[in-house]
C-alpha cells in the first residue's frame, strides 16, 4: 500500500497551487451567491486560505518575515475585517439580497471568462526554458490572483450597493496579495504592513461612508447619488 | 469467464447491500444534526421489504412503460455499478467507452424514470419530470466536464484504466483542475441524488418537490425497485468522486488482504462524504426552483474551468 501524500521536492508547491484554485472555486462561488452575510463569510474562508499560503511560502522558503504576514492576514483579514463588515451588515439591517445588474448565470459565465483571461496572461508570464522554482511556482497561482483580481474589479461594476461593492474591493485585494506572495515571496514587511494598514482603514473609512449614504439617501443604491439633495 | 462473473457477483452484493446503509446513514446523521432522534441506520432496509412484500395500485390510464421503468431505473443503476471500481481499481464489468457508458446509463435511467411519471397523466407527475428534465440538461454537460478532466490526466475514458493511474500517481491529482472538477462534481452530486439546496429527499408533501413528483403514482415492489435505485444511483456517484479524486486505498488485485483494506478504506471514505452532504443538508434552506440553475452553472463553469486549465497547464 502507498501513502497518500509521498514527499516530493514540489510539495509545497503542490500544495499552494491547491489552495489557490481553492480561492478561486470560492470566488466564483461569491459571484453566483446572492446573500451579503454568505459573501462576507466567503471572504473571510479565502483571506484564511491566502494566511494558509502564506504560511506555507514561509515555511518553504524559510522567509520568517513572511509568518508575521500570514498571522496579520489571519486576524485583519480573516477576522477584524469581516467582523467589521457583518456588524455593519446588521447595523444597516440588509436582509434582502443582492441584486447584480447583469443576471447571475451569464455573470459566472463572464468569471469564467475572466479566469481564463488571467491564465492566459500569467500564461505569456511563464518561460519553461529559463525556469527555476520560483517560475514554476509563479505561473500557476499567478493566474488565480489575476483572476481574483479581475473578478473582483468585475464584482464592483456588477453591483449597485455600496456594502457590496466593497466587498469588491476587498477580493480586488485579495488578488493583490496573492500575486505579490506568489511572485516575490513577499515584498518587506514595512510595505505589508503599509497595505494592511491601508485596508483596515479603507474597510473603515467606507463602511462609514456607506452607512451617511443610506442616511441621506434612504438607500444604499450607488445609482441614486446622481440626484441632487439640498 | 468464471472470474468475471464472481467478481461481478461480489460486487453486486455489495452494491445492493451498502447502498440502503448509506442512504440511511445520512438520514440518521441528519436526524441527530437536527437534534431529533431518528429512524436507526437500517430503517431504508425494513422500508424496501416491506414495500417488496406488498401489493400494487396501477393507475387505469397507465400503459407498459409505467411498469417498465422501475426495472430499467433499477438495472442502469446496477450496471453503471459495476463498471465503477469500488474496492479495487479493477471493475469488473468493463463496456465501452467507459466513463461515457457511465454518463449514458445514468441518462437512459433518468429518461425512463420521466417517462413513468408522464405514463400516468396525474399532473404532479409531469410537473416532476420537467423539472427533472430542466435540472439534468445543466447537471449532465458539468458532470461529463469534469469527469473528462480526469479521464485527460489519466489519458483513458475507462474507469479501472483512470483509477490504476491515481493509485499510482496521486500527488498529480492535486493540480488545481483536478480540484476545480471535484468541486464541480460535487454540486452534481447534490443535484442528481436530489439533496436539499436542489430538491428535498425527505418530504413528498411540497409543491416544490421533483423526484416525489416522478415518483407519487407508484406502489409496493416497484416503489421498492426505484427507491432502492435510486439509493444504489446515490451510492455510484458517490463512489465516482471519493474514489476518483481520492483514490487512496485502492487495492490492485484480488487478494483477501487487499480486498480487506480496500474494503474498510472505501467505507471510511463513504462515510465523511455522507458526513459532508448531511451537514450542507442541515446548514442550507432549499433553493428556489429558478434559482437552481444558477447552481449548475456555477458547476459547470468550473467544469469548464478545470477541463481549460488542463490544457494550459501540463
Amino acid at each position: 500500500m502507498r501513502l497518500p501524500f509521498f514527499p516530493t521536492p514540489d510539495l509545497g508547491n503542490t500544495i499552494i497551487t491547491l489552495m489557490a484554485a481553492m480561492v478561486l472555486v470560492l470566488q466564483i462561488a461569491t459571484v453566483g451567491q446572492r446573500w451579503l452575510i454568505s459573501n462576507i463569510r466567503i471572504f473571510a474562508v479565502q483571506s484564511m486560505l491566502l494566511a494558509a499560503i502564506a504560511g506555507i511560502v514561509a515555511y518553504f522558503n524559510h522567509a520568517t518575515h513572511i509568518y508575521y504576514v500570514a498571522f496579520l492576514t489571519l486576524v485583519l483579514k480573516g477576522g477584524l475585517v469581516p467582523w467589521l463588515l457583518e456588524r455593519l451588515a446588521k447595523r444597516i439591517g440588509i436582509r434582502r439580497e443582492i441584486e447584480p445588474l447583469i443576471n447571475v448565470p451569464l455573470s459566472i459565465l463572464i468569471a469564467g471568462g475572466l479566469t481564463l483571461l488571467g491564465y492566459y496572461v500569467a500564461e505569456s508570464f511563464y518561460h519553461p526554458e529559463e525556469t527555476s522554482v520560483r517560475a514554476a511556482l509563479g505561473h500557476n497561482t499567478l493566474a488565480v490572483a489575476i483572476a481574483l483580481f479581475l473578478i473582483g474589479f468585475f464584482t464592483m461594476l456588477n453591483r449597485r450597493k455600496a456594502l457590496t461593492q466593497v466587498m469588491g474591493l476587498l477580493s480586488l485585494e485579495n488578488g493583490l496579495f496573492l500575486a505579490a506572495i506568489s511572485l516575490t515571496y513577499g515584498m518587506p514587511l514595512i510595505v505589508e504592513l503599509g497595505i494592511f494598514f491601508d485596508v483596515l482603514v479603507a474597510v473603515l473609512i467606507l463602511g462609514i461612508l456607506v452607512f451617511r449614504i443610506r442616511e441621506a439617501f434612504d438607500s444604499m443604491d450607488v445609482s441614486k447619488l446622481r440626484k441632487l439633495r439640498g | 469467464m468464471i472470474e468475471t462473473l464472481v467478481k461481478s457477483g461480489m460486487q453486486l452484493v455489495l452494491i445492493l447491500l451498502i447502498a440502503p446503509f448509506l442512504s440511511g446513514m445520512i438520514k440518521t446523521l441528519k436526524a441527530r444534526l437536527q437534534t431529533r432522534r431518528g429512524s436507526d441506520v437500517f430503517q431504508v432496509y425494513r422500508d424496501i421489504f416491506k414495500l417488496l412484500r406488498k401489493g400494487m395500485v396501477i393507475p387505469e390510464t397507465a400503459s407498459w412503460i409505467f411498469s417498465a421503468a422501475p426495472y430499467i431505473v433499477f438495472v442502469t443503476a446496477i450496471l453503471v455499478g459495476l463498471m465503477i471500481p469500488m474496492t479495487t481499481t479493477h471493475a469488473p464489468l468493463s463496456l465501452f467507452g467507459g466513463v461515457l457508458a457511465v454518463v449514458y446509463l445514468l441518462a437512459l435511467g433518468r429518461f425512463f424514470l420521466a417517462l413513468g411519471g408522464l405514463d400516468t397523466g396525474s399532473p404532479f407527475g409531469g410537473m416532476g419530470s420537467s423539472r427533472e428534465m430542466t435540472i439534468s440538461a445543466i447537471a449532465e454537460p458539468a458532470m461529463m466536464l469534469a469527469i473528462f478532466t480526469v479521464a485527460l490526466a489519466a489519458n483513458s475514458t475507462n474507469l479501472s484504466e483512470m483509477a490504476k493511474v491515481a493509485v499510482s500517481q496521486s500527488w498529480k491529482f492535486l493540480a488545481p483542475s483536478q480540484m476545480l472538477a471535484f468541486a464541480a462534481l460535487f454540486i452534481v452530486l447534490i443535484a442528481e441524488t436530489g439533496r436539499i439546496p436542489v430538491d428535498n429527499p425527505d418530504t413528498h408533501l411540497e409543491l416544490t418537490m421533483i423526484h416525489e413528483a416522478m415518483i407519487l403514482e407508484y406502489s409496493g415492489p416497484y416503489l421498492a425497485l426505484i427507491e432502492w435505485g435510486a439509493s444504489i444511483k446515490q451510492l455510484v456517484l458517490m463512489t465516482l468522486l471519493v474514489n476518483t479524486f481520492f483514490p487512496f486505498g485502492l487495492s490492485s488485485d484480488w487478494t483477501a488482504r487487499g480486498l480487506a483494506l480496500g474494503f474498510l478504506f472505501y467505507i471510511a471514505k463513504l462515510l465523511v462524504a455522507g458526513c459532508l452532504i448531511a451537514l450542507i443538508e442541515t446548514s442550507n434552506a432549499k433553493l428556489r426552483f429558478f434559482r437552481v440553475p444558477e447552481l449548475l452553472m456555477i458547476a459547470f463553469i468550473l467544469g469548464s474551468l478545470a477541463l481549460i486549465s488542463t490544457f494550459l497547464f501540463i
